[in-house]
């Protein structure tokens, strides 16, 4: 079946506006996004620019804007979505590229300030491993899935408006090592989650939830973070 | 990484809960009082009576304070989501705080002083 893809393109170096292309793909049943990506790229326009690695939805880096929802381009079949013209765009409130690549440091840099590893200054007892029941596990196991893909960070109404606010993704690693009962660094991590760019920019607007490819729900998290923070201060 | 001025905001964003909690169920009663529980039509002369009891005078300080709260708590909250300036910002939230201490003041001369007009009409 013959679908329309409009897709953004932006070059910086041709000193043209960013604007649309369209491109008309045969699309065969079970193909996705990226696939159909991937075709353009051989067969029709090899200077297309976006990122993809693993192609099953482990990686993260296909994360995009299709039909004005973040995906996964290759999670995303392209007949599933019933549209004949399927427009794709970078993921918003990043600093675009080229074409469908943003600039993902700012992310990356917010994940970092929340300290996104196990922080405990007692030593484990020696040749034993840090016990973790199942019950514990079972808490913070989704909020480990995450594939840091940036898809809930860029649909959240209170990034688009404050690019210093945490974002869903650090908000949610910092809710999986603060819940994780091995970890006793909420103390040192408590600096950046409560400032006026921390949790408290979060509305409970919910798009992250929706964005998810990994169902994670990350405004449960951080709603868990926010009690855990007040209880801790008050 | 900056953080913005002021503390954290965690206390704020507690508070909204405990205010908005507070402000649900004074509405309700608010509701069930005036349309429910009076016996008869609702008149000026009635209504006038029951606002200069203590009582409701206490009640309606309460509601005062933490309508005012939880409203300029929200401009503060929506300045914070949008507003990147340092100094438009502080302008801005010394602004809401000046408002909503004058308004508060308002509100507070306006039950505390409260007579039942003698006549029914002020």
């Amino acid at each position: 079946m013959n679908l329309t893809f409009k897709i953004y393109r932006f070059n910086p170096e041709s000193g043209q506006p960013p604007h649309y292309q369209d491109f008309t793909v045969d699309v065969k049943k079970g193909e996705t996004v990226l696939d159909v990506l991937g075709e353009i790229k051989a067969h029709q326009d090899g200077t297309l620019v976006y990122r993809r690695s693993c192609r099953s939805g482990i990686c993260g880096s296909c994360a995009m804007q299709i039909n004005g929802l973040n995906k996964l381009a290759c999670e995303t079949q392209a007949l599933e979505l019933q549209t004949a013209t399927v427009v794709v765009d970078p993921l918003p409130g990043f600093k675009p590229i080229r074409d469908l690549a943003v600039d993902l440091e700012p992310f990356y840099e917010k994940l970092r300030s929340i300290l996104p590893y196990l922080i405990n200054p007692d030593p484990p007892e020696t040749d034993k491993e840090r016990y973790q029941s199942p019950e514990d596990f079972a808490k913070i196991e989704i909020s480990i899935s995450c594939i840091l893909c940036a898809s809930c960070t860029s649909s959240c109404p209170s990034f688009w408006a404050d690019k210093s606010y945490a974002g869903p993704a650090a908000l949610v690693k910092a809710f999986r090592y603060s819940y994780d009962t091995r970890d006793a660094g909420l103390r040192e991590r408590l600096d950046m989650l409560d400032n006026k760019h921390g949790l408290w920019r979060c509305h409970t607007i919910m798009n992250c939830n929706d964005a998810c490819p990994k169902k994670i729900f990350p405004t449960e998290g951080i709603s868990f973070l926010k009690r855990k923070v007040v209880e801790n201060k008050y | 990484m900056e953080k913005g001025i002021g503390s954290g905001g965690a206390f704020a964003w507690f508070f909204q809960r405990i205010s908005g909690a507070f402000l649900l169920i004074a509405l309700l009663a608010h509701f069930w009082v005036l349309h429910y529980a009076s016996n008869g039509e609702v008149t000026f002369q009635i209504v006038a009576q029951r606002l200069a009891t203590p009582l409701w005078k206490t009640i309606d300080l309460g509601f005062l304070v933490f309508a005012i709260i939880h409203g300029f708590n929200g401009f503060i909250m929506v300045i914070h989501d949008y507003i990147h300036s340092h100094n438009l910002r502080l302008a801005l939230v010394s602004l809401v705080w000046v408002v909503g201490i004058l308004i508060g003041i308002m509100g507070m001369i306006t039950i505390i002083g409260f007579k039942v007009p003698v006549g029914g009409v002020i």
